[in-house]
């Protein structure tokens, strides 16, 4: 019980803080999720967009006529968010709704999809769908259905995925023929992949392996092949109201729950230990380098350079290297390598509908056009990311980009049925600000133990407070 | 009859000259009330109101979303308790110092040899040159920074490989981190110190230096001596000034090490963004800012207190 009694209103607060306008403003932000009206038109639609104004400026003018052919009497306005990483990105949108300009819906990946219905910011698109289902049953006969229950809280689907990327190997086929080593297949493990970095990790100015310091494709793809995870792993109850219509006779949908249900902290179990410190002993060799810290955009530039030799990246990185310059041929793509298990983790985007949206219906329109196949590429175009679409894994996609194994995008899912969401619970910012302040630390110390046990209490106080 | 004895001047003003003068106090008034009024506002709105703010929030908790609650002191209990905050203060007491020294070393020393030089153009020059930094932004200095010292891809290190020292972990450990932001805060804060410098040696009275080379003193001694006991004052405004800038260090650290490896970096400022931006937890934040003004508040309090002794006013 709290011993300081109830909870205050805004308004006590407010006169509280006397002078403090900087207070007034921010108090502005608790009234957003309060009361709405669905049904209302004309104004302005407002959607938030990770990225950078000229992408979102692009994505307006393709979008804005889909959006037009819905409502007339409605202009839609795209704000771009930039940040190095998603916890950067939800930062700043939290910090604009606090100022009061809370937007209809927001492109959330799967970082923030609980931390969003945690906090009643988002709303269940359940009776949406459930009232649309027979238009709806081409999108779900086409989406795997472990992106739609990572899009999933508590039984309730938040989401629509509109593109996912898993956490595969990407390596550079010139600096594998250089150094002799013959090109992964589907089924190498951890041991081949060790041989193949460390032979070329001899080549000068070139190292085996890189990787970057994040939640996302960084040594967790490591720790979910060695059968860790930084926190247990269940499934809430609920979702049968999806399972069993949208997915009924699927068998890639049995034993579906809803949505994954993120418990007690494990950071420091001997699996998790095992990997960051396979990784640390990798740099200590002179595999690998040091680590940035963000999204990996100076990855993929170093890569493109011809001066890693693998590294983890998903279908973002065909395009991602394409626009570096990389001929589609001098770079290939394998399943990730195979530990205890070949279990990898993904994750996926799509767009949420905000409680305080007074266009909600619209809203829901909106996010039905941007899950159609023929939207994809208006969203994403150039390879950008993976279409959670089935039928958009086509040859034709990647002919132009690479890379030539681009089959195993969506086959991890198919192939490799474990495979599963990176661990984002409600408290996502602060489990990836603790794991990536951990990480640096235990590559500087070189003591992976230390450091997750200093992550492992990080976690218990985080999830402690939330 | 003494001169003592004699009837002030003032009152016997005709009544009609003291209505003039007072209706012109009342416009100067007006007029001064006015010049002052917008930066009033603007301390009010953008520096007094966040602070009180601030401290009204320190003593709740508050996610933004949900109403807030009051927990009376419970934000501050765990303050003084958390071992990151704890760690933060003294890295950013650490950085902050360094900081603050090496700025006012460089910058006396640039100022020395600016004001030796007697070409009035390299002068404008030199001053020019050393104060430009200043004006760039730190977030965009952090970025490009952070690129010049990458230990893979970094010019520093392609150059310092040319001369056979290969690999320096600028970014990758706690000293090479710890280090590289102090070079580079230090690089862009010394012109502040660097003009003020100047312009305190060149008010220096010439008749003092004179004298002090007629008994023999050398530049070295005169610097030691005459300039820097004259130009005290100077150094000490640019120390406090510098000291409560260093104490608020977030751009360099948080773009360029993100505050690591580990948490070698993290300035109390990072913690408390994290605390409320990334992680909304408004109160504890608050409770951070408001701790960190009350550190500010006694280093400057502490150094006011050292001028007494080593400040020489003339």
């Amino acid at each position: 019980m709290n011993q300081f009694g109830s909870a205050v209103s805004r308004r006590s607060l407010l006169q509280a803080g006397g002078a403090g306008l900087g207070l007034a403003g921010l108090g502005t932000l608790a009234g957003c999720s309060k009361g709405s009206d669905s049904g209302s038109s004309s104004g302005t639609f407002k959607m938030l967009y990770f990225g950078d104004q000229k992408s979102a400026d692009a994505l307006k003018a393709k979008l804005a006529p889909e959006v037009t052919k819905l409502d007339s009497k409605v202009t839609l306005e795209i704000s771009a968010v930039n940040g190095t990483d998603w916890n950067d990105f939800f930062a700043k949108v939290l910090t604009q709704i606090a100022s009061g300009t809370a937007p209809d819906i927001v492109g959330v990946a799967t970082e923030g999809v609980q931390l969003m219905a945690s906090k009643d910011l988002a709303i269940p698109l359940d009776d949406y769908v459930k009232k649309d289902m027979a238009s709806m049953k081409p999108y779900f006969d086409d989406v795997h259905p472990s992106l739609v229950e990572a899009m999933m809280y508590q039984g309730h689907l938040y989401e629509l995925p509109s593109d996912f990327n898993c956490g595969n190997m990407f390596y550079s086929t010139k600096l594998f023929h250089q150094a002799g080593v013959a090109e992964p297949g589907p089924n190498w493990t951890i041991d081949d992949f060790h041989n193949a970095v460390e032979k070329i990790a001899k080549i000068p100015g070139v190292n085996g392996f890189d990787w970057v310091v994040r939640l996302w494709g960084s040594w967790t793809s490591f720790m979910y092949a060695n059968g860790g995870n930084l926190l247990t792993e269940s499934k809430f109850s609920g979702g049968d109201w999806l399972w069993g219509t949208a997915y009924a006779g699927n068998a890639a949908a049995a034993g579906r729950g809803g949505g994954y249900q993120w418990g007690a902290p494990t950071a420091n179990s001997p699996a998790v230990v095992e990997s960051l410190q396979y990784l640390i002993d990798l740099k200590k060799a002179g595999i690998a380098p040091s680590p940035d810290v963000g999204g990996g955009g100076t990855l993929q530039g170093l890569f493109a350079s011809q001066r890693i030799g693998a590294a983890i990246g998903g279908g973002f990185w065909a395009g991602g290297l394409h626009n570096a310059g990389m001929a589609p041929d001098s770079f290939n793509v394998q399943f990730f390598p195979k530990w205890k298990s070949q279990r990898h983790l993904f994750g996926t985007g799509g767009y949420a509908i905000f409680k305080s949206s007074k266009k909600k219906d619209l809203a829901w329109e909106v996010l039905k056009v941007l899950a159609k196949p023929e939207s994809f590429d208006i969203i994403a175009p150039g390879n950008v990311t993976t279409s959670a679409h089935k039928s958009l894994a086509t040859a034709e996609r990647y002919a132009s980009t690479g890379p030539k194994n681009w089959k195993v995008f969506y086959d991890t899912l198919t192939e490799h049925p474990d495979t599963g969401p990176i661990p984002a619970p409600p408290y996502y910012n602060a489990l990836a600000t603790a794991l990536n302040t951990r990480t640096t630390q235990a590559i500087s110390t070189g003591d992976a133990k230390g450091a997750l046990d200093g992550l492992q209490s990080d976690l218990e106080a985080a999830s402690k407070a939330t | 009859m003494s001169v003592s004895q004699a009837q002030p001047v003032v009152t016997a003003m005709p009544p009609h000259k003291v209505l003039t003068q007072s209706r012109e106090r009342r416009r100067e008034a007006r007029f001064g009330l006015g010049m002052i009024a917008l930066s009033v506002i603007l301390v009010a709105v953008f520096t007094a109101g966040p602070i009180l703010a601030s401290f009204v929030l320190s003593f709740f908790s508050w996610d933004v979303i949900s109403s807030p609650k009051f927990v009376g002191i419970n934000n501050y209990k765990r303050v003084v308790s958390d071992s990151s905050v704890l760690h933060s203060l003294a890295v950013t007491l650490g950085l902050g110092i360094a900081i603050v020294v090496l700025q006012i070393v460089f910058g006396l020393i640039l100022a020395v040899l600016v004001n030796q030089r007697r070409g009035n153009t390299s002068r404008v020059f030199f001053r020019t040159a050393f104060y430009l930094p200043l004006l760039a932004s730190s977030a965009a200095v952090s970025i490009f920074m952070g690129y010049l010292f990458d230990a893979k891809f970094g010019v520093i290190n392609y150059y310092l490989g040319l001369i056979g020292i290969s690999n320096v972990p600028w970014l990758t450990t706690p000293i090479g981190a710890m280090v590289t932001v102090v070079l580079v805060a230090v690089w862009q804060q010394t012109g502040f110190t660097f003009v003020l410098f100047v312009a305190a040696l060149m008010s220096v009275p010439t008749d003092v230096l004179e004298a002090a080379q007629i008994d023999g003193a050398g530049p070295f001694r005169t610097l030691l001596r005459i300039k820097i006991p004259l130009i005290s004052p100077t150094i000490l405004f640019a120390a406090v000034v510098a000291m409560i800038n260093s104490m608020q260090l977030f751009d360099q650290p948080y773009i360029m090490t993100a505050g690591g490896p580990g948490n070698a970096t993290t300035t109390m400022p990072i913690v408390m963004y994290r605390a409320g931006f990334q992680n909304l937890q408004f109160g504890f934040g608050s409770a951070i800012a408001i701790l960190l003004l009350a550190v500010i508040l006694a280093i400057t309090g502490l150094q006011f207190l050292a001028a007494r002794k080593l400040v020489f006013y003339q």
